[in-house]
């Protein structure tokens, strides 16, 4: 009864080549409307920034809207906007990213607007100051006005060891209060290079068209030094570390383990091994875990298992769970274990079969949309993932052998960095520790 | 991630996600320091682009089943093996809930997943998860929705199983206690942070006695006091075909869709017994809700009278809201409080068109040293805006945007779906997607001037939270 579509088709039918200047391009063919999604995703987040400069790769991101020679202050933005394109980008740990969803006549301005500010950015004084204040409002928002987001940056900071990929994307406030414009120029001319970069044109082109209208934007600038990524590749202790985090407006406790292990960029091999363990375990509400811990023994509310192979360096594999109302975390702790070793006991040929079929039947639906193509396609190049590979995971996830799942989870256990995070109300006066 | 933001679809309910798909737009303030050659090189670009503007006629169909007498939208596209159905029982939403029933559309919605017929426990589930089939359902404030999509492939076992769960829900005791706690437990979740604490009480400021005040989830009594009799009734009473709208998109022709409402809509009752919510009245007097709390950022939320999707101001009233506050980075709001001052990420305007009472809502977040002046900003630039309007320029650089970005709302299957049956609830017509961008053209300053003054008014309702 396996539903799946035949091995030969390719997922999102992509092609790519590569420019002259070492600019990868990838363009995904979706006739369904005359529109494109544009992304450019230069491979350099916020690992790549100078030590005591934290934020400067987001703060970067922010003024290349600010404007350059040929579109000074806000004529970027305005060209946007009375074109009817939708424009943003956003910046994490090993990627800063660039992207429009347009109408295909307004491609061409796009691209070339975003060929410009790759080179030709001018950061005047005025705007740094302004744009140093925004992204510390932004900090301020995303992460002091919600507790869940200060407990996932606290057990980042403990896993990671002092790395750069346990830092704030936003930098700390002190850093970003601290931040000049030569360190965010430095970061510019070093990392927004073509061979440091992915470009995607989703939507109404082909590969032809694609082409020439890249040969023709993108080819000028040229290639620039490309530093070894072994430089910010962080050599972890297998620590077992535990945080214990009180907060004022927490309401109901919340029970979260990271473990840092093999990713697209790191062991690859171990991939979809760890991706079947996750879905197998956790993945929605028909997974062993919710089966045992939710329905059957009701000591948790909910629990899920996540993992996120996207990086140049480890992987981050998640257990989380909130625990039903009574139940203490040390009780929740030991159930969790108890049902992981029985489902890890339960782990079959069928079960994993079982597992395969659901990741299986959702793939198509992953070209639906020209942006969640680019989106996908962006991020798996950037992390080195070969496009015969994206195009091809229905075969990947096949092939895996339910012995490696098995032999991953013990893996894992054994040999990764591991963080177990607790996060609960603030204790109140005539609470007993 | 870092996403920088573009406000507007925040704090944002469902229908007004439709609603933006159908009308998206923006649009800038121009500044003069822009040299006009450089201008006219830029738009060269686009007028010698070797890529012209394509047509693309999104048609749009009416099918009706034959038995149920459903009938839906229909826009058939081949691009994928992939169907998509959007449908939505009007007036079932949660402003619905009996008064001593407060979360129970909501209630139903979880549970109307959980099993059917003879799919017990996890089966029901299971049998989805297997085929990559998708279901869903939600209460908003007016209206009960759903949604389906699944391969072509597996499109009749979908609607067997969407019929099977609409008419033969289990509601089984151990799964209703399960979201009951599970509910309960959100309710505790809200409150931790700020913005869902400001939203809340925003809206029992706005709305005092009037439904829309209630928790969206609830209240922990009523949740607790459900039962299936509960459940069941309110199936009977708002699950019916009487006010059900259905949009379908995908590789689906005309006779497979009108085949298909019937699988997906046999045995429901044609009658039942909505009930009938109010029109909400509210004194726009100026009040502000201060909720004191030690939080890393200030913020406010903001509403004045707005305009139903149907009302003949509501495309003038939409090409204003852009201007001032809907077009991102670009609005008036964005350029003078966070572009030319740093007072905040985000300042944004949107218009809500709930059934029983359409608001402009508008809010903006700020640490405590800033926020005096971002609010005094803010004042400034909303009363200006309802003196004296918009210019020309701003006006033609709106619409540009919105013919421009016409397209983009087909980007995803599910969202055409959902657009389908929005055309439905405002009574747009099926050949809305071809006259959309003429009713766009045809606004003039004047009108658009004339809403401005109407309803960009100084006296607002407003909470806020923080440190003041």
């Amino acid at each position: 009864m396996l539903v799946c579509f035949d091995t030969q088709a390719k997922l999102f039918n992509a092609e790519t080549f590569v420019l002259d200047n070492g600019l990868e391009v990838v363009v995904v063919p979706n006739r369904r409307a005359p529109i494109v999604k544009q992304m450019l995703w230069y491979k350099n987040g916020s690992v790549g920034e100078a030590p005591g400069k934290g934020g400067s790769a987001h703060l970067l991101e922010h003024l290349m809207f600010r404007g350059t020679k040929k579109t000074p202050g806000q004529t970027f933005n305005r060209l946007m906007e009375e074109n009817g394109i939708e424009s943003n980008a956003f910046t994490s740990l090993d990627v800063t990213a660039y992207h429009q969803l347009l109408d295909i006549s307004r491609l061409e301005l796009a691209m070339a607007l975003e060929a410009d500010r790759m080179q030709n950015l001018q950061i005047n004084k005025q705007d740094f100051a302004l744009e140093r204040d925004i992204v510390f409002q932004e900090r301020k928002q995303r992460i002091d006005n919600n507790p869940l987001a200060q407990f996932g940056e606290e057990l980042r900071r403990v896993l990671w060891q002092g790395s750069p990929y346990g830092r704030p994307v936003t930098g700390t406030e002190e850093e970003i209060l601290n931040l000049s414009p030569t360190d965010v120029e430095a970061y510019y001319r070093q990392n927004y290079i073509p061979n440091r970069a992915v470009l995607v044109l989703s939507g109404y082109l082909d590969a032809t068209v694609a082409r020439s209208l890249a040969e023709k934007y993108y080819g000028a600038p040229d290639a620039g030094k490309v530093l070894s990524a072994e430089q910010v590749f962080p050599k972890l202790k297998n620590i077992r570390a535990r945080v214990d985090m009180r907060l004022p407006d927490v309401q109901t406790p919340r029970w979260l383990k990271l473990f840092a292990v093999s990713s697209y960029g790191h062991k690859p091999e171990d991939v979809y091994p760890l991706q079947l363990l996750a879905a197998y375990m956790g993945g929605g509400e028909t997974s062993k875990l919710y089966k045992k811990l939710v329905l059957r023994d009701k000591k948790a509310l909910s629990v899920s298992v996540d993992y996120d192979p996207l990086s140049q360096s480890y992987g981050i594999f998640s257990i989380s769970a909130v625990p039903a109302a009574g139940v203490r975390i040390e009780t929740l702790e030991q159930a969790l274990q108890a049902a992981w070793e029985e489902s890890l006991r339960e782990l079959s040929l069928d079960e994993i079969q079982n597992t395969k079929q659901k990741m299986l039947a959702g793939l198509i639906y992953l070209r639906d949309n020209p942006e969640d193509a680019a989106y996908i396609i962006g991020a798996m190049r950037s992390a080195g993932v070969p496009l015969a590979e994206i195009e091809s995971q229905d075969d990947k996830i096949r092939e895996v052998d339910y012995h490696a799942v098995r032999k991953a989870a013990a893996t894992m256990m054994s040999d990764a960095p591991q963080v177990t995070g607790i996060l609960q109300p603030e204790v109140k006066d005539g609470d007993a520790l | 991630m870092a996403m920088r933001f573009r406000g507007r679809r925040r704090h944002v309910l469902r229908y007004w996600v439709i609603v933006a798909a159908l009308l998206l737009g923006s649009v800038y303030f121009l500044k003069s320091e822009f040299p006009y050659s450089e201008q006219n090189k830029w738009k060269n670009l686009v007028e010698q682009s070797t890529l012209k503007n394509v047509r693309f006629d999104a048609k749009v169909s009416e099918v009706s089943g034959v038995r149920s007498g459903v009938s839906a939208y229909l826009m058939t596209d081949k691009e994928n093996p992939i169907v998509s159905i959007n449908f939505l029982f009007k007036n079932a939403g949660y402003a619905g809930d009996d008064a001593r029933e407060q979360g129970i559309a909501v209630m139903t919605a979880v549970l109307l997943g959980e099993g059917a017929g003879s799919y017990a426990g996890s089966a029901l589930k299971e049998e989805l998860e297997n085929r990559g089939i998708r279901i869903s359902f939600a209460a908003g404030k007016d209206d009960f929705t759903g949604s389906l999509l699944t391969t072509k492939e597996n499109l009749q076992k979908a609607a067997e199983f969407l019929n099977l769960m609409l008419t033969k829900p289990r509601f089984e005791k151990k799964d209703i206690a399960r979201v009951q706690k599970q509910m309960v437990n959100a309710l505790l979740r809200q409150q931790e942070n700020p913005n869902q604490v400001l939203a809340l009480e925003f809206n029992k400021e706005l709305f005092g006695r009037h439904p829309y005040a209630q928790n969206p989830l609830g209240k922990e009594a009523d949740i607790l006091a459900a039962d299936d009799k509960k459940l069941r009734r309110f199936v009977h009473r708002n699950l019916i075909t009487g006010n059900l709208l259905v949009g379908i998109a995908g590789d689906i022709d005309s006779a497979e869709a009108s085949a298909l409402l019937d699988k997906m809509f046999a045995g429901l009752p044609r009658k039942g017994s909505v009930n009938f919510v109010r029109p909400a009245d509210i004194d726009f007097n100026g009040r502000v809700r201060q909720i004191n709390r030690n939080t890393g950022q200030n913020v406010t939320l903001k509403a004045v009278r707005g305009v139903a999707r149907t009302d003949a101001d509501f495309y003038p009233l939409f090409v204003a809201n852009h201007i001032l506050g809907g077009a991102g980075l670009t609005s008036r709001l964005s350029q003078k409080i966070r572009e030319e001052k740093g007072l905040t990420y985000g300042v944004y305007t949107y218009l809500q068109v709930d059934d029983k009472a359409p608001l402009i809502v508008a809010g903006f977040s700020s640490t405590e040293d800033k926020y005096a002046e971002a609010e005094k900003l803010f004042v400034q630039e909303w009363s200006a805006f309802g003196q004296n309007g918009v210019s020309e320029e701003e006006l033609d650089k709106a619409k540009d945007y919105l013919l421009a970005s016409h397209n983009l709302r087909f980007a995803s299957i599910e969202n055409v779906a959902a657009m389908l049956t929005a055309m439905q609830k405002y009574n747009l017509g099926l050949d809305f997607l071809q006259k959309r961008n003429d009713y766009i053209r045809a606004l003039t300053l004047e009108e658009v001037n004339r809403v401005a003054r109407k309803y960009f008014v100084p006296q607002m309702v407003s909470a806020r939270i923080g440190t003041f």
